[in-house]
């Protein structure tokens, strides 16, 4: 693809300088990346170790669990860094907000739909409680805008044809249900790999002429080849695409295409993405992705996020052994559509 | 930017843990927002899987009869992680489980609040980590 939605070049040098500079040093796709002298100040040269084959070495057990948003909050239209010091405030409320929700349980309303869920503090779901790499980006999608592009007509009509289609049926069965819900595929492992509300880990495993990645939630593993060969024929579609790579200094660049048209974006057809992992320290990864279907939206999209190594290792995620949750689903959608039916009898009796 | 807005949109934005934004179920299609129901009961099995765990426990009502009930609960990964085991909640132990019922009438719920007869929080590990440096 080309590169030109995205300041590759530039983020890649200051990845290259160490992510505490390029975090420092705001730049959008498009702007002028920061005066060298600035940054070479905090410049380290840092080479990343090499596996036997020579690659770069991004083995390890890591998380890209974070609290950036996506997309920018409304209101930091424009604004894409948090300055230090609201940063360091933010860090202080959420660690404020964490002991709060574990000394007395997460704040929800008795008898609300918010309320009908476990406690997340409790069970160590709360993104806090697991280690997080903080940055002063405001949204991981990078830019002035900080958004997803608008959706092309086209794109709009396809999602509102199948909304309709599916109104009313949404608990038919199990294939009315969403991909997550079926233990299928989740939007999160993309590519791009965006991070889970929790589990949000991954292990990086290299071979001689392959990189593997492993998302923990839902244990999809993507088997990425870096030997040079096409992608797959266009026919053939997977759940997250067909990944090949290749290395640009120590970069692993990632390219995938034949998505199907239901993850990780529904509706997009001919879905495009670039990932480019770079390692910058012993424990960071910067992980940039641009995304792309020009019949879904009016432009691409990029964004980045630090990757951060954690200790231990993955957990096995057999999503599907005690899968209760879709039958309870739809147990519960048919005893409501039971008491819908008596109540109509009742009606007509009158 | 004023300090005002920056505090609202912190509020609101950066912070999203408080919002179960990727969840693996709608929990409201499952479990009935009204019933909301309190058990006293015995855990007789733990089943420890995922997306979620299932801790299994007999009730007994004010007659002495007993119901098995299923309560479902987080995901064990998180549990693990805050250094849980299999055999950190054994068959016998009493919880008292605050939560609401399937939908569809059966005797199974979420377990929105789990605590020990000593009021306890089942599954508080004591040692989140609490997040990250600020980088």
């Amino acid at each position: 693809m080309s590169h030109r939605y995205f300041d590759f070049e530039s983020t890649a040098a200051a990845a290259a300088i160490g992510m505490v500079v390029l975090l420092a040093a705001p730049h959008a796709a498009g702007q002028a990346l920061t005066p060298a002298a600035k940054t070479a100040k905090t410049a380290k040269a840092w080479t990343p170790p090499h596996t036997a084959d020579g690659q770069p070495d991004l083995q390890g057990v890591w998380t890209n669990n974070t609290v950036t948003p996506l997309t920018r909050p409304k209101g930091l239209a424009g604004k894409e860094f948090y300055s230090e010091a609201e940063l360091t405030e933010a860090v202080q409320k959420e660690r404020a907000r964490l002991s709060k929700n574990e000394e007395e349980g997460r704040p929800t309303e008795p008898g609300t739909e918010d309320d009908v869920h476990y406690d997340f503090s409790q069970f160590g779901l709360d993104r806090g409680q697991a280690k997080l790499a903080w940055n002063r980006r405001t949204s991981i999608i990078v830019g002035a805008e900080g958004t997803i592009p608008p959706l092309t007509p086209e794109a709009r009509k396809r999602r509102a044809d199948r909304a309709a289609k599916a109104k009313g049926h949404e608990f038919d069965g199990p294939e009315d249900r969403p991909l997550g819900a079926r233990c299928l595929a989740r939007a999160n492992v993309g590519p791009p790999l965006l991070p889970s509300a929790y589990n949000s880990n991954l292990q990086i495993v290299q071979g001689a002429g392959y990189v593997a990645i492993e998302a923990e939630m839902i244990h999809d593993v993507r088997i990425i080849p870096t030997d040079g060969r096409p992608h797959l024929a266009k026919t053939i579609r997977q759940w997250m695409g067909d990944s090949v790579g290749h290395w640009e200094g120590n970069t692993l660049v990632v390219d995938t295409t034949n998505f199907t048209d239901l993850n990780p974006f529904e509706d997009a057809q001919n879905l495009h993405v670039v990932e480019r992992l770079t390692r910058v320290d012993p424990d960071t990864i910067l992980y940039q992705f641009t995304v792309e279907d020009p019949g879904m939206w009016t432009k691409p999209w990029s964004g980045e996020l630090p990757i951060t190594k954690i200790d231990g290792q993955l957990y096995e995620y057999a999503c599907h052994e005690a899968n209760y949750g879709l039958a309870n689903t739809l147990s519960g959608a048919r005893k409501a559509e039971e008491e819908a039916a008596k109540k109509s009898k009742e009606g007509n009796k009158r | 930017m004023t300090t005002k807005l920056f505090a609202i949109v912190f509020g609101v934005g950066l912070l999203l843990p408080a919002v179960p934004v990727w969840a693996h179920h709608a929990f409201a299609a499952e479990f009935d927002q009204n019933k909301p129901l309190k058990l006293r009961g015995t855990v007789t099995k733990w089943e420890v899987t995922n997306p979620h765990c299932w801790i299994h426990i007999d009730v007994k009502d004010g007659d002495g009869k007993v119901a098995t009930w299923m309560i479902e609960g987080g995901s064990p990964n998180s549990l693990y992680r805050l250094g849980f085991t299999k055999d950190s909640l054994m068959p016998g132990t009493e919880i008292l489980v605050d939560g609401y019922q399937a939908k569809d009438g059966s005797n199974r719920a979420v377990g929105k609040n789990l605590t020990l007869p000593d009021g306890r929080r089942l599954f508080m590990g004591g040692s989140a980590p609490g997040g990250g440096e600020a980088k």
